[in-house]
């Protein structure tokens, strides 16, 4: 398989910002990796430096071992998509499907195989003769989907792609995108501020701050071994607890709410809601700092605002987190 | 009766004292000169026959399409690496282009012609600046070119930048990341959406540039007569008023004859709007 990525200390200086600071990634051909970052950590930059649309102020790129970085964008052979669609608004949706393929001299039956293939793929094959200003926006992106893989690149990149559709269609794509990168094998970098999309559609998570990488793993390392508060933030919901020097993380699924007499920390209830068929408990302990806990099962006494209570949990539910 | 009723009843009537203005300044002025073409010195199709037996008045004709295409051809070549650098500078530059467009548009055209004399005459600027002979920049086509092309500038440069502007430039982005050299994404995705503005500034520049009078006659030769001239020569020179109401009638049907082409061609109505 092709398609592997390596981002070697580069680092990209604005006037008056330093969007990039050594960053290095590997990528593995065939790997969805993802970008995730709040906005301004310089997610885009990357992902522009790998496209080539950026030089880097120093550092490489290379992909399967050859080093691209002074090689313009149109001889990169990479797949790119962006958040806004980038359709061509003169071209039909054939047209723009077809326009990497034209620009390889792709001509005749050929190119309306191909054309009609990458339609297919993304669920488009009776929209050809459409003009993008006729469809709507999970359609565009659809269209630019196909438009970016329709020349068969070893590396699609993707830059918050789901970022202008609502919450369904956006969840619907997630899936779709998860499914093209099971059928076509290739290598996707994907871009994303939103922490739940970067958990559920990747093989590995790049988190990205101020210019660095504080973290690469799994969806399940980031989650559940963070290297950092920071890391333990910006996934999920944390409990965060001081504990002589370090720093203890109980994520609320593992928090428990018992009765004031119990072993635990002592809280008093703050709020208790129903959210997706369970319940948040939020306490504030003494010193003001709150804590949440999720749970699906019902206590047996149902803890009210104003409640005193302790919150506990187990040994092996706790994970510390380097300071 | 219903058309007039809406016109009535509402925000219609805010058209009615341009429709009154147009009426005295405009369609009546144009029909007397219709039919003084019909009937003087006396009735009947005399003066179009005159017209069309003579040579000479076809070549003035034809020298005024030729001198009309060959200045909108230079204006619009000018024209459109302008307005594309109008798009990508910075604000204080886009200014300064805006300005540099704007300001002889603003200013007399009878000094700017003379301003011209001035400066492409044998003892002129521009022929101290070229060594050897001085070239002969006056008194013919390359005398009535710059200074038709410099009048219909701005002309070309508005429309165009108005459409240019409103092009995404990601677009040229996106066709490079998808294999396009920077070359094939300019024709293939830049030049067709900036084309309406394009083809707005050529049929502004040549319907315009058909009916100068001041420039040619300035600037031009005695070879380089064009329809506007003779009109003039025929009126307050021979004072054939028949005649020069013709050539008024024949330039204006074939102007409007181009329109009605280039109308079945492009939108027009799109060109004038936005473009988009
Ligand atoms: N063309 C540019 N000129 C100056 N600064 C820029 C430019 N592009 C990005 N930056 C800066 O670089 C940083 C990272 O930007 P970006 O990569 O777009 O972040 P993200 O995509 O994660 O939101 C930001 O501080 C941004 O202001
Ligand atoms: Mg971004």
């Amino acid at each position: 398989m092709t398609g592997a990525v390596d981002v070697r200390a580069v680092t990209k200086r604005y006037p008056g910002s330093l969007a990039l600071d050594e960053v290095s990634l590997h990528v593995a051909a065939g790997e969805f990796m993802t970008l995730l970052g709040s906005s301004g950590s310089g997610k885009s930059t990357l992902l522009n430096v790998v496209a080539g649309f950026t030089e880097p102020t120093s550092g490489s790129v290379l992909v399967d071992d050859a080093d691209i970085t002074g090689v313009p964008p149109h001889r990169r052979e990479l797949g790119m998509v962006f958040q806004h669609y980038a359709l061509f608004p003169h071209m039909n949706v054939f047209e723009n499907v077809a326009f990497p393929l034209r620009r390889r001299k792709v001509r005749g039956a050929e190119l309306r195989r191909r054309v009609g293939d990458a339609l297919e793929v993304v669920e488009l094959g009776a929209l050809g003769e459409r003009r993008p200003a006729q469809l709507s926006g999970g359609q565009q992106q659809r269209v630019a989907l196909a438009r970016a893989i329709v020349f068969q690149p070893r590396v699609l990149l993707m830059d918050e792609p789901l970022g202008a559709l609502d919450k369904r269609l956006r969840e619907q794509l997630q899936l779709e995108i998860k499914r093209l990168h099971r059928e076509l094998g290739i290598t996707f970098v994907f871009v994303t501020h939103d922490q739940e999309e970067a958990l559920t559609m990747s093989d590995r998570v790049a988190l990205l701050r101020e210019g660095r990488i504080v973290q690469v793993g799994t969806p399940q390392e980031l989650y559940e071994t963070p290297a950092s508060r920071y890391v333990a933030e910006f996934l999920g919901e944390s409990n965060l607890l001081d504990e002589d020097g370090g720093l203890l993380l109980v994520r609320p699924q593992h928090l428990r709410i018992g009765p004031p007499d119990g072993p635990g920390l002592r809280a008093v209830v703050r709020e208790v809601i129903y959210v997706g068929g369970g319940l948040r408990i939020e306490v504030e302990r003494p010193g003001g700092q709150r804590l949440v806990a999720r749970t699906t099962v019902r206590p047996e006494e149902l803890p009210r605002p104003g409640d005193e209570v302790v919150a506990h949990w187990s040994e092996h539910d706790s994970v510390n987190v380097p300071a | 009766m219903t058309a007039l009723r809406r016109l009535g009843d509402g925000w219609g009537m805010l058209v009615l004292p341009l429709a009154a203005f147009l009426l005295v300044v405009f369609v009546y002025p144009l029909a007397s000169v219709l039919a003084r073409s019909l009937t003087d010195p006396e009735p009947g199709l005399g003066n179009y026959a005159a017209f069309f037996d003579s040579p000479v008045y076809l070549d003035v004709l034809g020298n005024t399409f030729v001198t009309a295409g060959l200045v909108t051809l230079v204006t619009l070549l000018l024209g459109f690496p302008y307005a594309y650098l109008m798009t990508v500078a910075r604000p204080f530059w886009r200014g300064v282009l805006m300005a540099a467009v704007l300001v002889p548009f603003w200013t007399s055209l009878l000094v700017r012609t003379f301003a011209w004399v001035l400066l492409l005459r044998d003892t002129g600027v521009v022929n101290a600046l070229i060594p050897g002979e001085p070239v002969p920049l006056l008194r013919n086509l390359a005398g009535i070119t710059i200074g038709m092309v410099q009048v219909m500038l701005p002309f070309a440069v508005l429309p165009m930048y108005a459409t240019m502007r409103g092009i995404d430039r990601r677009l040229l982005r996106a066709a490079e990341g998808l294999g396009a050299t920077p070359v094939f994404a300019f024709w293939r995705v830049y030049a067709p959406l900036a084309l309406p503005g394009v083809a707005a500034a050529l049929l502004l520049v040549f319907v315009s540039t058909l009916g100068f009078y001041v420039t040619p006659a300035l600037l031009g030769g005695p070879k380089d007569v064009m329809i506007g001239e003779l009109i003039v020569q025929q009126l307050s020179g021979v004072l054939r008023w028949g005649f020069a109401s013709a050539l008024a009638v024949i330039l204006l049907l074939v102007t409007g004859a181009l329109l009605l082409v280039a109308s079945r061609l492009v939108d027009l109505r799109k060109m004038i709007g936005s473009g988009s």
